[in-house]
């Protein structure tokens, strides 16, 4: 009920965004610039100026298809999925998953580093810091494939049902399904490399 | 409203274990600055619409047509030289052989 509520506030704004009005526009964008740059970030892997551009390009897109918008899906839906395109975009012309990961690895603290010494002598998960719990994490993130990263991130932050994720990114509930599976398989993997996973 | 299913250990969620590790990653949020500055973007690309190379598109446009326009209609008109003209032209070419004569002392 309150997601359809939160939708009809959506769709008054789109409204009037179409109409020009930019005070729809702000207050659209202080609805959704958390949910947007949150995700871009994650996604791209940093917080740099190509966060805030990726996120600004949203916002125009949505500026510029509001006065063509139907009302046919959610409009976080649509704003999620224009989200996806920019950001896939992006990585592909980066060089995708693996230009990702190069950048958190660059990003590593040094300190960091020469604290966790070889993968091989880690110590269990108690021992991690919780800086370095969360690079294991950012790092782990970064080697998921884009799909399975963004499926995580949608089920885990955003919230959202397993139909909704099949919706932005083009695929079927099963198949969003499956892309968590496959990514938390992926994600045991990794992170074992930090830590022991209590049996 | 937080799901109930988030940690299940099933194929809907990470699990108990990845799911913790998971937030613990925390999600950034915009800056501050992020709206003013996207509104911001969004008017400068707005202003910037119809316009190529700091004059306004229609500029060029016309441009194009009118040179369309003009060199149709001059592809079109047959090229008229009058009997009149050729004979003047010869008639030049013969006195300026004559004066080259004169010149050369022949």
């Amino acid at each position: 009920m309150a997601a359809n509520q939160e939708n009809e506030i959506d769709q008054a704004l789109i409204l009037r965004m179409g109409q020009g009005n930019e005070e729809a526009l702000r207050d659209f964008i202080l609805r959704y610039q958390d949910r947007v740059y949150g995700t871009v970030a994650k996604m791209i892997g940093n917080t740099g100026p190509d966060v805030e551009d990726l996120a600004q390009q949203v916002f125009l897109r949505i500026w510029k298809a509001a006065p063509r918008h139907r009302a046919e899906a959610k409009i976080s839906t649509w704003v999620m999925t224009v989200t996806r395109n920019l950001v896939f975009t992006f990585c592909t012309s980066r060089g995708s998953r693996r230009e990702v990961s190069d950048v958190v690895l660059d990003e590593e603290p040094e300190e960091l580093r020469e604290k966790r010494g070889p993968v091989t002598e880690r110590s269990p998960r108690e021992d991690l810091s919780g800086k370095e719990l969360v690079h294991a994490v950012q790092l782990a993130c970064a080697h998921l494939p884009m799909k399975q990263r963004l499926v995580v991130h949608l089920r885990q932050h955003e919230e959202l049902e397993f139909a909704e994720i099949g919706e932005i990114l083009g695929i079927s509930e099963l198949g969003a399904k499956s892309l968590m599976f496959r990514a938390r398989e992926n994600l045991k993997i990794k992170l074992s490399e930090f830590f022991t996973e209590p049996s | 409203m937080k799901r109930e299913s988030r940690g299940d250990e099933s194929v809907e969620g990470l699990g108990p274990e990845l799911g913790k590790l998971w937030d613990s990653a925390p999600v950034p949020k915009a800056p501050p600055w992020f709206a003013t500055r996207t509104l911001a973007r969004i008017r400068r690309e707005e202003s910037r619409v119809g316009v190529w190379f700091g004059l306004p598109r229609w500029v060029f446009i016309g441009f194009g047509a009118a040179v369309l326009a003009v060199g149709w209609l001059r592809w079109e008109r047959e090229p008229a030289l009058g009997d009149e003209e050729v004979f003047a032209a010869l008639d030049a070419m013969v006195e300026e052989e004559r004066e080259n004569r004169w010149w050369a002392g022949l």
